[in-house]
This record gives C-alpha cells, structure tokens and sequence, in this order.
C-alpha cells in the first residue's frame, strides 16, 4: 500500500511537473503575486456571471507558446482551437526574433468554423478553418514588437479569440547604429512631487 | 484528491487528435479580385533629374512637395475662379481598416499623393501604400507592411507619402524601416531598419529622392531620443550616411548641450525636406528638444533643436543652421516646411515657425533676411527684426496660459507659394494653452515631456493666411471655426485649396481670398491635397481622414467623424 501511495505521488508529481503548474510555485512567482489580479479572479463570477469565462479569456486565454526554429531557418508553432471555447491555444507565439514564421492551425471546434487573419509584410494572411480542418499560414515580421491576429468570423474576436505574436529583440542594428546606451523602464516609481520640491 | 490530479493534470495536458494539412492561408490583396495586380512601368522613367525639373510637366505631382522647392504649387490653370463652381468628386477611393492596429484612436489618411504619368502611388495610416488609376481609381496594386501594436508613435498611426523613383517606390514604415517597391506590382525590392522603436523612435514622413539617395527622417522627439537623418543608396538600400541632429561631446554645437543630455536631446526630423539643386543644398527641420517642457536638465540653446538645418546630400554635412526656438520648453518644433523662392535676386527660404513667426532666409548663408509674427496670440516670447529672442513665460508647476499651444501657430501641414501672385498661403492655428510642470525621470521608449500641456479650456480657431514675403504684411485671411490643419495647394488657375477639420474642402480666390467652393467630403481632412492631370483634365485630390494628434491642435474635434478615402474632383 505504502509502495502504491509512493508510486502515485511520483506520478502525480511528474505530471505536475511537465504541465508547469508546479513551477508557479517557484519564490520568484509568489512574491509577483498582485493581490489586484487575485481580486479580478475573485471578483469575476460576481461582477458579470454570464461572461465571466468571456472575460477572463479576454485577458488571460490559451496560455503562451514558443515559435521553434528549425533547419531551414523558419520559426515554426501548431495553434488549436479547442471544442466550444472561442479561444486560441495557445494565444500568445513567441519568436525570438524577426523572420519568417509558419503557424499551423487545427481547429477542433464542432460549433463553428474559424479563420485567422495574421500580420505579414506585404498584406495581411487569412487562413480559413472549417471544422475538424488543419491548414497553414506563412508570413514574415520585422519586430521587435507585438503583432496582433485574430478571427474575423462573426463575433469571435469579442469573444476571445484574439491572439498575439510578440517578435522579442532588440531594433536592428542598422537602426541603431552609434547611440549610448540609456536605462530601459523596469518598473518606473512614481515621483513624489513634494519629495522633488 | 485522486480525481482532481487528475482532472487537473488532463485539462493542462490536453490532446487532440491529428488532423492532416488541407488548407493554406490565402493572402488578402488576392483575394480583392478586383484589383488589377500591376501597374504601368512609368516609374522607369522617373529620374532624380525629372524630379529637379519637376515645375517642366505640371501634368505630374512627382515628390513630396509637387517639386523640390516645397512651393506646393501646380501650374494647371484648367480650374478657374470662372469655372470653379462647376467641380466635382471624379473619383473616390475609401479603405476601411480590419483588424487591431496600432493607436486605433489615432489613425489618419494623411499623405501628399505622387502622380506618374497617370499612375497615382499614395500611402496611408498601418503600413499601407496603394498604386492607384489616377484617371478612375482603380486599384492596381496594395502593399501592407506589418506594423507592431507597441509601436511608439507619439501622435498617431499616419504617413505622409511616398518617393518614386527608377521604377520604385519608397517609403517609410511607421516601426522604422525604409522600403522599396517594384512600382509596378508592390513587390519588396530592399528594406533596412533605420529607426529604433524600443527608444522611442518611429517614422511618419515621406522620403526625399535626391540624386542616387533617398534621405529619410525619423520622429520620436516625445521619447528622449537623439534625432537623425539617414541616407540610402536608392539602388542597394546601403546607408550612405547617418547625420545626428544633437552633437556629441566636442562636435560643434556640443557646448550648447550640458552633461550626457545631448544623449537624449530630440531634434528629430519628421518632416520632409526641400532642396535646391544648384546650390546643392537639402533643407531639413528638426524637432523639440528632450524633455519637452522643463529646461532644467538641458541648460543651453540646445542645437540643433527647432532649427533648419542646410545639409550636404553627399556626405550630410551641415553647411549652415538657423535656430527659430532656442531652449525650447513649449513644443514649438522647427520641423515646418522650408519653402525655397526667388525674390529681387536673392535666393530665399520662407519657414512658418510653430512659434509664431515668419521666417525669411538667405538659402546661401542661412542670414536672417526678414522675421515677422503672423501668428494671433504669441505670449510665450518676443522675436525682433534683427532675430534676438525674449522669453517671456515658461511652464511653471502650477500651470500657466501661454499662447500659442503645444502645436503652435501652424502644425505641421503645408503652406503654398504661388509664383504668380507672389504670396505665401499659410494654415493656422489660433489657440493657447495651459503649460505645467510635471516631475519625471528618463526611461528609454517611455514619453520625456516633463510636463503637459493643455488646450482644452482655451478657444481655438484658425485661419488661412495669405502673406506677402517682401514684407510680411498679410494680404487677406480667411477665419474658420476650427484651427487649420490641413495643407494649402496652390494652383495656376489662381486658386488656393485646402481643407477643414469639419470635413470641407474649400477653393478660395488666391488674390482676394474670397471662398469660391466647398465640398463636404465626410471627413475631417488632415493631408496634402495635390493637382494633376491625365488626358489633358485636371484633377485636384484630397486625402480625408481625421485623425492624429487631435487632442494637440482640435480637442472640440476629438469625436468627429472619422475615415479612411481619398476624394478626386474635376470639372464634368
């Protein structure tokens, strides 16, 4: 019984561990703790019942991906679209930096077909996602920055599907150039007017 | 406690089944089947000396300005104080945005139209640029850049125009990189980054062409960076120079700098140039100074801040400069037109300051030649005929009216010159403000104001302006009830166009000022209405679509209607 329990905890634990919620248990996450944002969580299913996932999603939705480079110098990332929800999973791709991107989509939602209209130097991609129907979008980006993508079909957007590529990085070199380094914000305090008198 | 491991463990681990690949995505300008996919080759022929001699085929508007000289004039005489009555919209091109883009709140359709023998090429707000029939509208070709939402353009997602030139087109991306185009099909033939958006920076004029280069400024003066001009290579996209508008330590001009704030000293250049090719001379303005309001940390006259600067295209040596706000704390940027013009002789360049004065300078030597205030209400100083400046109210803590606001006498948008009456044709704007002190440090990409600066409580108006250059005398004014924000065109049928916040575009007798003709187009105009001819009928076009930094120069106008299309008259 003993060698049960033992088993089932290491296994509970690996789960844990390869699904991350165990790493929001690190110090450095705790104490980033807002208690504003543990409010909102809280307050939600009060302030506004019936639209509580929509809101929540709105702001927090399909969690965050990482755009894999591979050997033809294309960065690479596989976006879901689950069963019901209106949401994009994950919503947030990040690209480490600039260049060419392929996003392949599936869309598993019996309710509804999709579509992503996507940021592209040259004009904007759209990709159209039937049910049960996987496809592929190509584009190039300059970043740094974010870029936002969405669909365009009926109310979807509102309802949570928008979704972000944020390109990471500095501005190119040929932007730069010669200029001294200055401080970057972190987090900028506010300035006490009568301190500064 | 079983059970809920596990649900939790299934919804953070969830699976899907494998679908094969069907569908690939489709890009949009193909599916306007509408489009025509190319346009004529006309751009092969534009060359850096077609452009010099742009005034020989006023059939075309081929740069910025219609032609170096910045004088905004088209010498078709077609439309007439006579006839005028009788104009009408010819065409309408209307491009309505889908999707989240940058400052949602702020877009405008501000650009000056290049028309080539019949192909107009006009950039709007997002990265977008149109090859359009400039006879009928037809879309011929569409380009999009894709522009971050986080990019940090102080007062909106606009752009002024493109360059044409040796078969492209070139133009400048709101995140910073200059691009050039097959002007055939819209195609990228090069692009390079020239401006740094994790600083602040980020890039709204349209290009000049000149000779082999295309000399590109960059905004951010709200940001604290340090100004630049950049030149390309037309043919490689290669830098052939980079010229700071803020010297470093030991540079001329570094003296009138303290400490490491020259660093951070502003000075951009969001406006686009003129040039006079014998004297081979590029005209540019620069920007406020960084922070914005509060001199304290930046004790100096602050070169070469709200100056023009008289640039060497070669090599982006600056051969002379003229400073029109020295120590700038009011956001009076000298980054205006710079209008080149003949008088008994001399060769002249005529700059509506945002201070409030007219400036006339000797384009040789950059000597004062004459200064004189056209503006209504100028409080914050004095400027005499011989050019000395008197400071007389600066922000303060508590806040402080001083006139005129942060957007000036006259924003940005262009006045005319119209070599047949001699006269300049200047926008205004008649509106103070109140000026406040607010305590701030530096952080890169984040605003530098050290202050605010509100129109809100004060009246505004504004005014067209017809001024005699000789003397500074004003010839006529026209009073509107908002302030004045778009360009003046002038034309040889002598007429003066140009548009209001309220959606009219107006003709007015250049001699008199009287107002010929209005036309509501829908939409408050904050652009560069051009004129042009194809088969031998004139067009006179106007870009609509309010927008910008309307809280700056028309707060009472920040819930007007806003809009995205570019409305062409002709006579029937």
């Amino acid at each position: 019984m003993r060698k049960l329990s033992l088993a089932f905890l290491a296994c509970a634990a690996t789960l844990l561990t390869s699904c991350e919620y165990v790493r929001l248990l690190r110090p450095s996450v705790l104490k980033q703790l807002n208690p504003r944002v543990v409010r909102l969580v809280n307050e939600l299913p009060e302030v506004d019942q019936p639209n509580e996932e929509l809101v929540a999603r709105l702001f927090a939705h399909g969690g965050l991906g990482h755009a894999q480079r591979d050997g033809d110098g294309v960065y690479r990332a596989r976006i879901r679209v689950p069963a019901g929800q209106y949401i994009w999973e994950p919503a947030i791709i990040v690209m480490e930096r600039g260049g060419e991107l392929e996003l392949d989509f599936s869309n598993h939602d019996p309710f509804s077909y999709h579509a992503a209209l996507l940021p592209n130097n040259g004009s904007r991609e759209l990709l159209m996602l039937p049910a049960h129907k996987r496809g592929t979008a190509r584009m190039r980006l300059d970043g740094p920055g974010y870029y936002f993508f969405g669909c365009p079909v009926a109310n979807h957007a509102g309802r949570g599907m928008l979704g972000l590529i944020i390109v990471s990085g500095d501005a190119p070199a040929t932007a730069k150039l010669d200029r001294p380094k200055q401080p970057r914000p972190k987090r900028v305090e506010a300035i006490d007017p009568k301190r500064t008198e | 406690m079983k059970k809920l491991i596990v649900l939790l463990a299934l919804a953070a681990c969830r699976t899907y089944p494998d679908l094969p690949v069907t569908e690939k995505s489709q890009s949009m300008r193909e599916l306007n089947a509408h489009m025509r996919g190319t346009a004529p080759a006309v751009a092969q022929n534009v060359t850096a000396q077609r452009i010099q001699n742009a005034r020989a085929e006023p059939q075309d508007w081929l740069t910025y300005y219609g032609a170096y000289d910045g004088q905004r004039y088209s010498a078709l005489d077609q439309i007439t104080r006579e006839n005028i009555t009788r104009l009408r919209p010819a065409w309408q091109f209307e491009f309505g945005p889908i999707g989240v883009i940058p400052n949602p709140a702020t877009y405008s359709f501000e650009a000056a139209p290049i028309v080539v023998d019949g192909v107009m090429y006009v950039s709007g707000w997002d990265g977008y640029v149109w090859a359009l029939d400039a006879a009928n509208g037809d879309l011929l070709w569409q380009y999009q850049h894709a522009i971050p939402l986080d990019t940090p353009m102080c007062c909106g997602n606009v752009n002024r125009g493109v360059a044409v030139a040796n078969g492209r087109v070139f133009f400048a991306t709101q995140n910073g990189h200059l691009v050039a185009l097959d002007a055939t099909n819209g195609k990228v033939a090069w692009q390079t980054g020239f401006a740094d958006v994790r600083a602040g920076e980020s890039a709204t004029a349209a290009p000049l062409v000149v000779k082999n280069l295309v000399i590109a400024g960059a905004s951010g003066g709200e940001y604290g960076v340090r100004g630049h001009l950049d030149a390309f290579d037309m043919a490689t996209g290669n830098r052939v120079w980079r010229r700071y508008t803020i010297p470093a330590p030991g540079e001329p001009g570094s003296e009138t700098w303290s400490g490491d704030s020259w660093e951070r000293g502003g000075g951009t250049t969001w406006i686009t140039g003129t040039y006079d090719p014998e004297l081979d001379l590029v005209f540019w303005g620069t920007g406020n100074p960084g922070p914005l309001f509060d001199d304290t940390p930046r004790p100096g006259t602050n070169l070469y801040t709200d100056s023009v600067l008289a640039i060497d295209p070669d090599d982006g040596t600056i051969r002379w400069h003229y400073q029109f706000t020295p120590a700038d704390v009011w956001d009076y940027d000298g980054v205006n037109e710079n209008i080149l013009f003949e008088q008994d002789g001399r060769r002249l360049l005529a700059h509506f300051d945002r201070n409030g004065y007219l400036f006339i300078l000797d384009r040789t030597n950059g000597q004062l030649v004459r200064v004189t205030r056209f503006g209504e209400q100028v409080t914050w100083g004095d400027i005499d005929a011989s050019g000395r400046v008197t400071t007389r109210i600066k922000p303060t803590r508590e806040g402080v009216t001083i006139c005129p606001g942060p957007a000036g006498a006259k924003e940005w948008p262009h006045a005319a010159y119209s070599p047949r009456t001699g006269l300049l044709y200047a926008p205004t704007i008649d509106a103070c403000a109140t000026f406040r002190l607010v305590p701030q440090q530096f952080r890169e990409g984040m605003f530098y104001l050290a202050g605010e600066a509100d129109v809100r409580q004060h009246e505004q108006s504004g005014q067209v302006k017809a001024i005699d250059p000789a003397t500074g005398r004003q010839v006529w004014s026209w009073k509107g009830k908002h302030p004045m924000v778009a360009s003046v065109l002038a034309t040889g049928g002598d007429l003066v166009f140009t548009g209001e916040p309220s959606g009219h575009f107006n003709a007015y007798d250049a001699r008199t000022g009287e107002l010929l003709w209005q036309y509501q187009t829908g939409n408050g105009i904050h652009s560069n209405p051009v004129s042009y001819s194809v088969g031998g009928k004139q067009y006179i076009a106007v870009p609509t679509g309010w927008g910008g930094w309307v809280e700056g120069f028309a707060p009472e106008m920040l819930g007007a209607p806003r809009g995205t299309s570019l409305v062409v008259f002709a006579l029937p």
